[in-house]
């Protein structure tokens, strides 16, 4: 992974001591919240019901075994022993103290780490592929680009207010983990007819109140431009996105305001003189940049690993779980192995400190110290031998991070909701437990097939139910927690938005809702349908005459 | 016009640790019970001016008039009040109770 270079520290420290300086003088009260609000913000620190809450920046969801220690001696000694992932692939802090972010910050400098765009209107945090490097059948390993704009993008003076926030996402496999099609820009990385690679460029997919996928701007921009057409992109953004009204600032409406061919002429005409400016990377750095995501030093491994096979036969939990969390490594005799941060009735997405500690164990013996934060809200040893594999369950089963449900109806995705967030409107974590403890049986979940559910607690849409196969919007009702049920939604390489069903159910109804799409779903699939494949041979009308009966 | 027979406390959370308090008429407290209540509207615009002037002074952030019920410990009267003044229903572990007893 990549290595802070002098520039890189630089950067960090000279941050860290900014910011004790600005929180030294909000203490004194020589800034007022006003002036300190944005300052705080800038460092990824929130204000949120209970506390400050801290999101620290994790680059396209790679950390080390170092890191993930550092992170969990953070939530020890500076909150209450645990820590949230999130879905972008960042790590949330929920009682975090202002007096002691300096310190706290510096803690997350001493290993690279910060909240640098976890806030704000500026371009944010890179998310990626979360099997990055690990999984077959890559173009590049999209971490290589991810970097390259984490280091143009980070403090860039004239992108640092914006109109609003900026969501990049990169995949470099064709299976697109990544979500692009959601992103303010999503980059698919490609090869064309002549072998070179490049990018398909997305641009103005965005959730939140207003579901919009991207538009294809570019099939293919070559890669050695690929920052002088992001700055012509945030040009034209950061010129013509309205700043007079939130709800209309990000790209999307400026996409769909102008229209996309318009959109697309104006990017194009700006990119005519930004490639020009000598923005693009020179092709030494990017190879420079390349080299800290090689593989780290694999054993060459000849044909099946007999110990695992056997494991596999004789043990069914450990079938299952290789099943569903485990996926094939682009080297033979390895795999990449899912961590489930879901376990039944379990919090989506938290995590002690102690099991974070036995996850940086884990990483350190078994994955070359690397470790992958999904915006599933998992985590994810890259490069595990398949002869490790065993051990490394039974491992996971001690911390209660064994679960065999990666992608089954139990890995639900759920923003932290009411319960901490000054946003929401309603509970999302409550309703994601109790739909989990409704279908523990492992059996019956691997009956039902991969299915996505995930749960915001408001229109922001932080938990993804626009991209749900089954969304679930929580929603204030005359100060009653009630919940929209939306259908169809993906965010893959099939992205589509999930559609409204019809009235909301109460907190009490939405299991039993969900559980009777469910059961519409088993009964009309056919051999071999998911959820949503399912879905979109029959459309809405099985489902709502189920919910509210042949008149809706 | 904010309803005179609906009952308010003042709230906020300290600026030093985020910490949710309520005003208790001369000093700020972890407990909702403790706070101070408005029954009347012009009762509730004194609160909003000791609210402003701390807020002012540096002391509180996010300070607001919420409404409550009128119980003993003042329960608030929106489940996100009741949430702020006891914590997370998902971390029973880690709430606090409406009063100090």
């Amino acid at each position: 992974m990549y290595i802070y270079d002098d520039f890189d520290h630089t950067v960090a420290q000279q941050r860290v001591a900014e910011f004790r300086d600005q929180v030294g003088r909000r203490l004194k009260g020589e800034l007022s919240e006003e002036q300190f609000r944005p300052l705080r913000l800038m460092n990824g620190l929130y204000l949120q019901l209970h506390a400050y809450m801290l999101r620290v920046a994790v680059p396209y969801g790679t950390l080390s075994a170092t890191q993930m220690r550092k992170l969990a001696h953070i939530a020890r000694v500076y909150d209450r022993g645990y820590a949230h992932f999130t879905t972008r692939q960042n790590i949330q802090y929920n009682w975090i103290k202002l007096e002691e972010m300096p310190d706290l910050l510096a803690e997350l400098a001493s290993v690279q780490m910060h909240g640098n765009q976890t806030s704000g209107n500026c371009v944010r945090n890179v998310t990626a592929d979360h099997f990055s490097g690990a999984i077959e059948g890559e173009v590049e390993d999209p971490r290589i680009v991810s970097e390259v704009i984490r280091q143009w993008s980070t403090f860039h003076p004239e992108f640092s207010w914006l109109p609003r926030k900026f969501k990049i996402a990169v995949t470099g496999a064709e299976k697109d983990r990544a979500a692009v099609q959601w992103h303010d820009i999503g980059l698919h990385i490609v090869r064309n007819d002549a072998d070179e690679v490049g990018y398909t460029v997305y641009v103005g997919g965005g959730m939140g109140r207003i579901p919009v996928l991207a538009t294809k701007v570019r099939a293919f921009l070559p890669k050695p431009e690929l920052l002088s057409y992001l700055e012509a992109i945030l040009r034209v953004y950061n010129r013509h996105g309205r700043r007079d009204n939130i709800h209309k600032a990000r790209i999307k409406i400026l996409v769909r305001d102008l229209g996309p061919e318009e959109f697309i002429r104006q990017v194009e005409e700006e990119w005519e003189a930004s490639r020009q400016s000598g923005v693009n990377l020179p092709p030494q750095e990017e190879m420079r940049i390349a080299r800290y995501f090689e593989l780290p030093p694999l054993e060459k491994i000849a044909g099946p690993v007999a110990a695992f096979e056997d494991a596999k036969k004789q043990n069914r939990a450990f079938a299952q779980w290789v099943a569903t969390n485990v996926h094939p490594h682009k080297a033979p005799g390895y795999a990449i192995a899912t961590i489930s941060l879901k376990p039944i009735g379990g919090i989506p997405g938290d995590i002690a400190a102690d099991q974070m500690d036995a996850v940086a164990d884990l990483a350190e013996r078994y994955s070359f110290s690397e470790i992958r934060a999904s915006h599933i809200q998992n985590l994810v040893l890259p490069h595990v031998k398949q002869a490790d594999l065993f051990a490394v369950w039974q491992a996971l089963g001690k911390i209660g991070f064994a679960d065999a449900n990666a992608g089954l109806v139990t890995d639900i995705i759920a923003c932290p909701g009411l319960d901490y967030c000054s946003l929401a409107n309603a509970r999302s974590i409550p309703v994601a437990q109790r739909i989990s403890e409704r279908f523990a049986d492992l059996d019956r979940q691997h009956k039902i097939g991969e299915l996505q559910i995930k749960i915001s607690g408001c229109i922001n849409a932080c938990g993804h139910h626009h991209a749900g196969h089954i969304g679930i919007l929580g929603v204030d009702k005359a100060g009653q927690e009630f919940y929209q049920l939306t259908l169809g939604g993906a965010g893959d390489e099939t992205a589509s938005t999930g559609q409204l069903l019809g009235p909301g159910f109460s907190s009490d109804g939405i299991v039993d809702a969900v559980e009777k799409v469910i059961d519409t779903y088993l009964d009309l699939r056919q051999p071999a349908e998911t959820f949503i494949t399912a879905y979109r041979r029959v459309g809405p009308a099985p489902f709502k005459e189920k919910l509210y009966g042949a008149k809706q | 016009m904010a309803k005179p027979d609906v009952p308010k406390v003042l709230t906020g959370n300290l600026l030093r640790n985020g910490a949710t308090v309520y005003y208790t008429g001369k000093e700020w407290s972890a407990y909702v019970a403790d706070a101070k209540v408005a029954a009347t509207a012009d009762e509730a615009e004194e609160l909003r001016k000791i609210g402003a002037a701390a807020y002012a002074a540096n002391l509180v952030i996010d300070v607001n008039v919420v409404d409550v019920q009128p119980t003993a410990e003042h329960t608030p009267a929106h489940i996100r009040e009741v949430i702020r003044a006891t914590g997370p229903t998902v971390r029973r572990d880690l709430n606090k109770s409406m009063s100090a007893e």
